[in-house]
């Protein structure tokens, strides 16, 4: 089942936002004020960044990835652009048996480190909706979500392994008709594919297509209603005996 | 016989002022509304079935929930279809005991605000049915099932009022053609319906239900600003007396020719004399005016065979032959051509005989005929067409004409003249009793369709057929023994 994290819960919004102020109090001195209001707000509801303690490891993939990417900085555990959204994220040594119930915020990521955890080997559905990811890399004895197929390469070392490169597989079943009518396949993290509404349509099972002109029909309707009800009034029942 | 008689009064359009135009369009359009938002009904119900449903594809995609299974009203589109066939019978069954109802109370109430609150009523009812639940994503088959009885009620006001206020403005002679013309509004009403849902349906079913109940609605406005509902509402005197005083003063001319409305020396109308309220019949001794029984019973046979092929053919096209659905629907559009030109034909032969039960006679022995050719129709659509039109030629021309002008005649008759408003309440009994037959036939033909196969179903047609031809014979023998009567006692007198 998808499940994603986009409301924006209000309360834990300025929750969060005091705990980074408490957290972050030193590095937020070091910003200009607006800049600081503006990343307190935008990495309020980022808990995945903050859940594990500590900051990005200095030469981790993930740091690496941050520093030779202009205009992105680190924050905590994660790698985020100017808009607050979450490139990279570093949970290495986090001693997680799941990636836990924050982790789906990280959906917008293109690098995603989970080694050293004593992960279980079933991430199948974790990644649903990881779409951008492009690099992760997971403790030696977990498999790559989705299988060696949802991957361009599988890369094996010592102490981890590296999944590089997301494939479509919408395109490589070969079935067209692979959605309902109206739908359209679209990837959905690794390994994993989703039917969605083809461009222009919407609503249940996307029937429906464009909007209907509510005011411009109810407006020619009316006008005419009018003009024929005053015209046959004039015309037939104006002499009419009340009876 | 009554050539003359038409054509010596000048021909039938100089005789209609522009309040008879305005009201045959008025009557038209009002109930080819009422139709449309039938028609609309069964041209969504694709539609409809897809949302009640989940998405049953099966596959190793991912659907997400709320755009593909999030309605579970029905587990399948089978139980769906279902469900809207019983919406169906519910809908005739309810269509057909408000007829009864609806005719007594127009009769007793002004037809014009029956008429217009009957739109407008049934307009909301659809609203809801159709647009709000969706907006509201409120599923329910009992609020379905409620809704659709009560617009069955609503709905039933209108055939009774606009016939009646058609009988109230054209007079016996030409009435056949008229309202052979007029009967056209049904068919009319279903090829508007199809515009406005097909047009619309792509912003989703529910805009299909406002832009036809919207329709509807403004037309029950129109309806109640314009129409007007007999000609004494504006001081012109009523349709029988102004046809009795023509034909008094044209009566020497008319050589041979005999007229079939009494004529009633005592009788006579000033113009401009004040309305003589008049009191409205009960439903009782409506049921007891001579035809109404027979004629109703007819009417059911017949109508019962006129909804099967319209309900079933397309159906019977696609199962039988193999054609497409869109074809076949397109192609049974030539049953509703044969039965506009039918009834518009036998009318205005009727009102040259100035007889309407042996044209009809006539008309439905060879419908038996075209019946049992039309069962033998080859695997060709142009033939299949040529015998569909035909066979509606001979069935719904028929059912057109007893619908109509025979339920106009029989209110309007003799024995009541003037006395009493019987029109619509009349109306309503033949069309009611037609309806019940209709609904009990939709029930049977599939019935008879899954036991036996078609081939039986066309025997049943032709036994229905047959049996409105027998209940129609007294009114034969009647109508020949009175012609045959006048004509000893006009040779007696001379």
């Amino acid at each position: 089942m998808a499940f994603r994290e986009r409301g924006r819960p209000s309360s834990l919004v300025a929750w969060a936002a005091a705990l980074l102020l408490a957290l972050g109090v030193e590095r937020a001195l070091a910003l200009p004020e607006v800049q600081k209001q503006l990343r307190s707000l935008a990495e309020a509801e980022l808990l995945i960044c903050i859940q594990c303690p500590g900051s990005v490891q200095n030469l981790s993939e993930v740091a690496l990835y941050c520093k030779q990417t202009p205009g992105l900085m680190l924050h905590a555990r994660c790698c985020l652009n100017q808009k607050g959204t979450i490139l990279g994220l570093d949970l290495q040594n986090c001693s997680l048996k799941d990636p836990g119930p924050h982790f789906p915020q990280a959906h917008t990521a293109i690098i995603i480190d989970l080694q050293v955890n004593p992960l279980k080997d079933d991430l199948a559905g974790t990644f649903r909706g990881f779409t951008q990811l492009q690099t992760l890399i997971l403790p030696q004895d977990v498999s790559c979500p989705g299988g060696i197929n949802a991957w361009d390469t599988v890369t094996f070392y010592t102490n981890n392994q590296t999944c590089q490169g997301q494939r479509n597989l919408c395109n490589s079943t070969g079935d067209p008709e692979m959605c309902p009518e109206n739908g359209s396949c679209e990837p959905d993290g690794p390994g994993l594919l989703q039917c969605v509404c083809a461009d222009g349509f919407h609503g249940y099972k996307c029937m429906r297509q464009g909007s209907f002109p509510l005011l411009m029909f109810f407006g020619i309707l009316g006008s005419t209603t009018l003009s024929i009800s005053i015209l046959l009034w004039g015309t037939q029942r104006r002499k009419a005996k009340a009876s | 016989m009554g050539w003359p008689n038409i054509f010596q009064r000048g021909t039938l359009l100089s005789r209609f002022s522009h309040h008879h135009i305005v009201v045959f369009l008025l009557t038209f359009f009002s109930y080819s509304l009422l139709h449309a938002s039938r028609k609309t009904f069964s041209n969504v119900k694709v539609s409809i079935s897809k949302q009640w449903t989940p998405s049953a594809l099966n596959k190793s995609v991912e659907l997400p929930v709320e755009v593909w299974n999030s309605n579970h009203l029905f587990p399948s589109a089978e139980e769906a279809t279902l469900f809207l066939g019983t919406l169906d019978t519910i809908f005739l069954f309810s269509y057909a005991v408000g007829l009864f109802i609806s005719g007594i109370v127009g009769d007793r109430l002004n037809l014009r605000w029956v008429l217009s609150f009957g739109m407008c009523s049934s307009a909301l009812v659809v609203f809801v049915f159709g647009t709000l639940t969706e907006w509201l994503h409120f599923y329910s088959m009992g609020l379905y099932c409620c809704l659709w009885i009560v617009n069955g009620l609503l709905q039933s006001t209108g055939w009774p009022c606009v016939v009646a206020v058609m009988g109230n403005w054209f007079g016996k002679a030409g009435r056949g053609v008229v309202f052979g013309l007029w009967s056209a509004c049904a068919s009319v009403g279903n090829i508007l319906g199809a515009c406005l849902a097909s047009s619309v349906l792509q912003y989703g079913y529910e805009y299909a239900f406002l832009v036809t109940a919207a329709v509807q609605f403004a037309g029950g406005i129109i309806i109640f600003f314009g129409l007007l509902v007999s000609p004494e509402e504006i001081g012109l005197p009523a349709i029988e007396a102004k046809e009795n005083l023509e034909e008094d003063s044209h009566r020497p001319l008319i050589n041979g020719a005999e007229n079939e409305d009494e004529y009633e020396p005592n009788y006579s109308i000033q113009e401009g004399s004040p309305i003589t309220q008049v009191k409205a019949i009960s439903f009782y001794q409506a049921c007891c005016l001579p035809g109404v029984i027979l004629y109703s019973l007819a009417y059911a046979c017949l109508k019962l065979v006129n909804y099967s092929f319209f309900f079933w053919l397309p159906f019977y096209l696609s199962n039988n032959f193999g054609w497409k659905e869109a074809e076949a629907d397109k192609l049974s559009i030539w049953y509703d051509v044969g039965g506009i030109i039918g009834g518009t034909l036998q009318g205005f032969i009727s009102d040259v005989l100035q007889k309407r039960a042996p044209v009809l006679a006539l008309s439905l022995l060879l419908a038996v005929g075209s019946l049992v050719g039309y069962s033998r129709s080859p695997n060709n659509k142009s033939i299949n067409a040529l015998l569909m039109a035909v066979t509606g030629f001979f069935i719904g021309g028929p059912s057109n004409m007893i619908s109509s002008a025979i339920s106009a005649d029989l209110g309007r008759q003799e024995l009541i003249q003037g006395s009493s408003e019987a029109l619509a309440t009349v109306t309503g009994i033949v069309d009611g009793t037609g309806s019940i037959g209709a609904a009990v036939g939709q029930y049977l033909v599939s019935l008879i369709q899954d036991n036996l196969g078609w081939m039986w179903v066309f025997y049943f047609f032709i036994l229905m057929t047959s049996c409105t031809i027998l209940f129609i014979s007294p009114l034969i023998v009647r109508e020949i023994s009175s012609l045959t009567q006048r004509r000893q006692a006009r040779i007696l007198s001379e």
